[in-house]
């Protein structure tokens, strides 16, 4: 077998894998980051994206208009979850009590999800345009993967650009160095802090549709996922935009790669990539130590 | 006097409902009744970490899957007697903590959880690795309880279990309670309240740090130890994170910091599961029911369900409204 060929498609698949990462990574870590709360239902909500993406398919027959409201309902049960449940923590900064009723709630969305969708697993057809497959150097790759690395460049550019370029951005970047201070410049915080739960919660369920004519929607998708994000926001550093890219791009690899050469190892390549980095730097890649 | 009433009034319940109920119930329900108490004691030793010192570990079912696979590994390659390989389990873990402890007490807050989670989490995924040695997704079958030594075989029935782990569960908890009552415990709680100020006055709260880790790592490995020979079963599904999130759910519902509590919780929790699972309109709803408490707990009754009862306790015997709780749970009982 050629084996340029060979490694460059297992390096697009790698691409393509951190894709669906990303926006689950950087979800995460936005919501980490400005509001200082792990979020542990990240895994439940990306799952919840999947199915609610694949009821619009099967109800209207649009791909594309799924890729559009899934991800915004998805965000308003985010909205609500933070303005009536997690608004009410804020004020015992307790960081184990955030972690602990998020969990709570991804214990409930996944068994409403189980109740609602029943336990077999679903998939989404895709449009015309993203099947099939191209040939890189006489190897066939398919399109739907390069629509995915598409998609997570212009996107991690477009969220970048939010974070760094607009008003809205140098406000939750305010918010999260002191929110105090900018609450008493005449901005309600509240509204910084729901919309970016929500925000958050929107980049996941993106991510879950994405990822399901890959994989399907099954009940424990979220449980294998959530994992990764963390691997990821903790070896790119939390609370840190740019590190949760490279994190994805390294974790997409090590799982990629790590797959083909080490099938046995591959899933302790991953938490031993991270043990090492969090030694080497407890704060992650490009986190500061808290 | 107020603590020590309790304590006997608990003591006495304990004793009392574990000596006779075993007789009265058919053998299944004995064998999720000692499920129940195992969790319990699993339980509490999280809460030597969580609600003592304010480590909030999100990866406590490596001290399980540690104690299990251990005690697994040992009856089943060895002809050792159960009774010595279950202390031997237990130290094994808590050997194994030690580098972990090192690696985890490096930071605080939630890099500290997210560092255990890590942990586990490798521990899970080595399992599968190495499957020649741990049986991978198929796990060990078949372990027995080995009768000795001097022929003492009384735990091979299943009541007889039931009492072996009664009597570790509360020896374990007497040592606990006296550890956090300790001058040792009180620096802990001097760690929890405030860390910083407790090594101005002198204290290396990081060795103190890395001692409850390692302690609270034995005793979770304690209960894996006696859970292997009671299910006859060891699956890597004790290792996963969801196991982890599980007993942290127990710990907070039961109510932190009170060690009785996390024991309450862990067992009625197991039991209300094994019950209710019996009746097909509850068992579809269950979790979607135990999240919703756990959510309601966490917003409502920071201090859990026993701190609650004793804040009550303690308004009732004051006869005023006391000042409103602090987040941080009280030391001792």
């Amino acid at each position: 077998m050629d084996f340029l060929g060979f490694l460059i498609t297992q390096c697009l698949n790698a691409l393509s894998q951190a894709s669906v990462l990303l926006f689950l990574a950087c979800g995460l870590t936005l919501i980490f980051g400005i509001m200082r709360i792990i979020n542990f239902a990240h895994g439940a909500i990306f799952m919840l994206g999947a199915y609610v993406g694949h009821t619009i398919v099967v109800l209207t027959g649009q791909f594309w208009l799924a890729l559009i409201a899934a991800p915004l309902v998805v965000a308003g049960i985010g909205a609500l979850f933070e303005m009536f449940l997690l608004s009410r923590l804020y004020a015992r900064r307790d960081g184990g009590a955030y972690l602990m009723i998020t969990f709570g709630l991804a214990i409930v969305l996944s068994e409403a999800v189980r109740l609602i969708w029943g336990a077999q697993p679903k998939g989404i057809d895709l449009p015309e345009v993203l099947t099939g497959v191209v040939f890189l150097l006489d190897q066939p790759f398919p399109i739907y993967r390069l629509f995915l690395i598409g998609l997570g460049v212009s996107a991690s550019i477009a969220l970048w650009q939010f974070l760094e370029r607009t008003r809205t951005g140098l406000l939750i970047r305010a918010v999260s160095q002191n929110p105090e201070m900018v609450h008493a410049l005449g901005t309600d915080i509240r509204i910084v802090r729901t919309g970016v739960f929500a925000l958050g919660c929107g980049l996941a369920a993106f991510g879950g549709i994405l990822a399901t004519p890959l994989f399907g929607a099954y009940l424990a998708m979220g449980n294998n996922v959530v994992v990764d994000a963390f691997v990821i926001v903790i070896i790119g550093g939390m609370g840190s935009f740019l590190g949760s890219v490279i994190g994805s791009i390294m974790v997409g690899f090590v799982q990629v790669f790590g797959a083909y050469y080490f099938p046995s190892m591959a899933l302790s390549l991953l938490y031993l990539l991270m043990l090492t980095v969090l030694i080497v730097r407890p704060g992650g890649l490009l986190g500061k130590e808290e | 006097m107020r603590a020590r009433g309790l304590f006997i009034l608990v003591i006495a319940a304990a004793a009392a409902a574990g000596f006779g109920m075993p007789h009265l119930l058919p053998g299944y329900l004995v064998n999720i009744l000692t499920e129940a108490l195992i969790f319990g004691l699993f339980a509490m030793s999280l809460d030597l970490m969580i609600g003592y010192t304010r480590l909030e570990s999100f990866g406590h079912a490596a001290a399980y899957g540690l104690g299990a696979y251990a005690s697994a590994l040992l009856l089943l390659s060895f002809d050792i007697p159960m009774l010595i390989v279950i202390p031997m389990a237990a130290i094994i873990t808590g050997v194994v903590a030690m580098p972990i402890a090192w690696v985890c007490t490096r930071s605080t807050g939630i890099s500290f959880a997210m560092l255990t989670l890590a942990f586990a989490q490798l521990f899970y995924a080595s399992v599968y690795q190495f499957k020649d040695f741990s049986g991978g997704s198929d796990g060990i079958a078949g372990i027995a309880r080995r009768a000795g030594p001097f022929g003492i075989d009384f735990f091979q029935t299943k009541i007889g279990y039931f009492y072996l782990v009664l009597i570790i569960l509360i020896l374990s908890f007497l040592f606990c309670r006296s550890l956090v009552a300790s001058p040792f415990g009180q620096v802990l709680a001097g760690i929890r309240e405030n860390e910083v100020k407790t090594r101005t006055l002198g204290y290396n709260t990081r060795a103190y740090r890395m001692v409850i880790v390692v302690l609270a790592y034995a005793f979770g490995g304690l209960a894996g130890a006696l859970y292997a020979p009671l299910a006859g079963f060891a699956s890597p599904e004790l290792f996963f994170w969801r196991m982890s999130g599980m007993v942290l759910i127990m710990v907070i519902i039961g109510g932190r910091g009170t060690l009785v509590g996390p024991i309450l919780g862990g067992a009625v929790f197991l039991f209300l599961e094994h019950e209710l699972s019996a009746l097909p309109m509850v068992r579809e709803l269950w979790p979607l029911i135990f999240g919703s408490i756990f959510i309601a707990v966490i917003l409502f009754a920071p201090q859990g369900l026993w701190g609650l009862f004793r804040s009550w306790r303690e308004k009732r015997r004051i006869g005023v409204v006391s000042k409103p709780q602090s987040d941080a749970p009280h030391a001792a009982s």
